[in-house]
C-alpha cells in the first residue's frame, strides 16, 4: 500500500514536472523579424493565414514580433492577393523556440528564384568592447568573400549561408567580392558594428540584374553586452578617508624640513670647513 | 576628520545612506533599478518612409479584412539605419558644486576597465552605454578624483553632494539634459555591481563614478568607488 502510494505520488510529481517545464518555457517568447530581400516585388506576408504585413517593400525590415514558441506557417503573396491561397513564396514552416531570436528572409536563391530562409540570430553574450558581425548571403550570386578594411574576414560564403565573427566594436569598411577575389561587387560601405549587439549584414539582390545591395539589421537583447570590470578613478590618495592625520602630515613635513635643514647645515659646515682650509 | 565633517553637514540623509551602504558592505547597487527587459532590436524604428525599388508597383489602397498587428517596419538599407546612440555628452556641470568640465567619449582600457582621461578635470562618458536622452539605461560619466600630477579633481566634491543636487549634461547637438541626485553610494570596489551601473535597460538615469574611501598607499589605489545616481528632471 505504501509502495503504491509512493509510486502514485512519484508519478504525480513526474506529471507535475512534465507540465511545469513547457509552462515556464512558454513564458519566454520567441522574437521574429522579417526581411524582404526579393528585388522588385511588393508583397503581403501571412502568418498562419493571418495577414501580418501589408505592402511589404523590398529592402524593408519588419519586427521584431514577439511570438509564443511554436511553429508558424508563413506565406508570402503578391501585394494584391486577398488571401494566402496562392503564395509566391511558401508556405514555409518556421519552428520558433522559446527565447530564440530569428529573422525570416524572403530572398532569391543562387539561381534567382524566390525563396525564404529562417536564420537564428546569435545573441550570446559578448565581451565588453566587442560586437558581433554576421554576414548572410541571400543574393542571386555565387559564393563570396567578405572583406573588412580590404582584408577577407569571411571566405567562400554561399547562398543561403551565414558566417559571423566577434570583433572590436566600431565602424568597419565592408565590401563583398566573388570568392577568391577582392574586386567588390558590393561596397565598400561603412558598417557600424555595435558594441554588445549582433550587426547582421545581408548581401541581397541579383548579380545578373546588377542590383546587389547590403541590408543591415542590429539585434541587441538584454544581457548580451558585458560591462567594464571597474572604474579606476584616483591614484593619489589626496581625498582618502584613511589619509594620515593632519598632525602626522605635519610631522612628515616638519621631518622633511628638519632633514633639509640638517643637510643645509652640513653643507654650510662643509663650506666653512673648506673655507677654513682655504684660509 | 573627513567622514565626520560629511556626517556633520546639513545633508545627513544622503551621508547616512552612503555610510550605511559602505558599512553594510552590500553595495549591490540595487537602488539603481533594473526594470524593463530592453528586449528588442534597434531596427524597431517605425514611421520611416519605405524605399521601394523601381519595379515595385503600388497596389490600390484597400482596407484589410482584419486589423493588422502593430509591427514596426523600417528600411534596412545601410544609409537609412537609425543612429545607434544619441549625441555624445561634451560638457558636465554641477553648478552648486562648482563643477564645469569637458566630457570625452571613452571605451575600455587595456585591462577591461573604463578608461578615463588622466586629467581629473576632464570627465569621461562610456560611449558603449546609454547617451543622455535615451529611453532607457544608465548614462555613465566618470572622472578621476585626484592625481599626483593634477591634484584633487572636481569630482571629489560629489561624495558629499546632497540629494537634489542638479547635474547638467550637454550633448554635442547643444541640448542640455538636467538630472537631480537621488542616491550616493560608497562601495568597496570588489563589491560594485557594474552590470547595474552600466545597465542599458531600466529607467533612464545618470550614474556618476569616481573613487573614494580608504586608499591603499602601496598599490596607489582607492579601495572604494563613489557612485552617484541622478534621475532626469524633465
Amino acid at each position: 500500500m505504501k509502495k503504491i502510494l509512493a509510486a502514485a505520488i512519484g508519478a504525480g510529481a513526474l506529471v507535475a514536472l512534465g507540465t511545469a517545464v513547457p509552462a515556464s518555457a512558454a513564458e519566454s517568447p520567441a522574437m521574429l523579424s522579417v526581411l524582404h530581400g526579393v528585388p522588385g516585388l511588393t508583397v503581403d506576408v501571412y502568418v498562419n493565414d493571418e495577414l501580418t504585413l501589408d505592402d511589404f517593400t523590398p529592402g524593408s525590415l519588419a519586427g521584431p514580433l514577439e511570438l509564443p514558441a511554436g511553429t508558424y506557417a508563413v506565406a508570402i503573396t503578391a501585394s494584391d492577393a486577398t488571401d494566402a491561397s496562392s503564395p509566391a513564396i511558401g508556405p514555409v514552416d518556421l519552428p520558433l523556440d522559446a527565447g530564440g531570436n530569428y529573422t525570416a528572409v524572403a530572398h532569391l536563391d543562387e539561381g534567382g528564384e524566390p525563396t525564404a530562409t529562417l536564420f537564428t540570430n546569435d545573441t550570446a553574450t559578448l565581451a565588453a568592447g566587442e560586437g558581433r558581425l554576421t554576414v548572410r548571403h541571400v543574393a542571386a550570386a555565387p559564393a563570396v568573400d567578405v572583406l573588412a578594411g580590404g582584408s577577407p574576414v569571411i571566405t567562400n560564403l554561399a547562398n543561403p549561408d551565414e558566417q559571423k565573427l566577434d570583433l572590436p566594436a566600431g565602424t568597419q569598411s565592408v565590401s563583398v567580392a566573388a570568392t577568391g577575389t577582392t574586386d567588390p561587387v558590393i561596397g565598400p560601405a561603412d558598417v557600424e558594428v555595435a558594441e554588445g549587439a549582433n550587426t547582421i549584414a545581408y548581401a541581397w539582390g541579383s548579380l545578373e540584374d546588377d542590383n546587389l545591395d547590403l541590408a543591415v539589421q542590429t539585434v541587441a537583447i538584454a544581457g548580451m553586452h558585458s560591462s567594464p570590470d571597474g572604474v579606476p578613478a584616483g591614484s593619489a590618495g589626496l581625498v582618502a578617508t584613511n589619509a594620515p592625520e593632519s598632525a602626522a602630515s605635519w610631522t612628515a613635513v616638519l621631518g622633511a624640513a628638519v632633514l633639509a635643514a640638517a643637510a643645509g647645515v652640513t653643507i654650510l659646515l662643509r663650506r666653512r670647513a673648506g673655507a677654513r682650509v682655504e684660509h | 576628520m573627513r567622514a565626520r565633517s560629511v556626517i556633520g553637514s546639513l545633508w545627513v540623509p544622503v551621508a547616512v545612506l552612503a555610510v550605511v551602504l559602505a558599512l553594510g558592505g552590500c553595495g549591490t547597487g540595487t537602488g539603481t533599478g533594473t526594470g524593463g527587459t530592453g528586449e528588442g532590436t534597434s531596427a524597431a524604428a517605425s514611421g520611416r518612409d519605405l524605399q521601394a525599388t523601381g519595379l515595385a508597383t503600388s497596389p490600390p489602397a484597400e482596407a484589410p479584412a482584419t486589423p493588422l498587428p502593430e509591427i514596426p517596419v523600417s528600411s534596412a538599407a545601410l544609409e537609412d539605419r537609425p543612429a545607434l546612440t544619441g549625441p555624445a555628452p561634451v560638457r558636465f556641470q554641477a553648478p552648486d558644486l562648482g563643477i564645469d568640465v569637458a566630457v570625452e567619449a571613452v571605451g575600455l582600457d587595456d585591462r577591461g576597465a573604463m578608461g578615463l582621461p588622466a586629467n581629473p578635470s576632464i570627465a569621461a562618458w562610456y560611449r558603449f552605454g546609454a547617451a543622455p536622452g535615451a529611453a532607457a539605461g544608465s548614462v555613465v560619466v566618470a572622472a578621476h578624483v585626484d592625481s599626483l600630477e593634477y591634484d584633487i579633481g572636481p569630482f571629489a566634491r560629489l561624495a558629499a553632494a546632497p540629494a537634489g543636487t542638479r547635474f547638467l549634461v550637454t550633448t554635442a547637438d547643444g541640448t542640455t539634459h538636467e538630472y537631480a541626485l537621488t542616491m550616493t553610494e560608497v562601495v568597496p570596489k570588489e563589491q560594485v555591481d557594474w552590470s547595474a551601473a552600466f545597465a542599458r535597460d531600466g529607467a533612464p538615469r545618470l550614474t556618476l563614478v569616481t573613487c573614494g574611501g580608504d586608499f591603499d598607499y602601496d598599490a596607489r589605489r582607492y579601495l572604494s568607488n563613489v557612485l552617484v545616481t541622478a534621475e532626469p528632471t524633465g
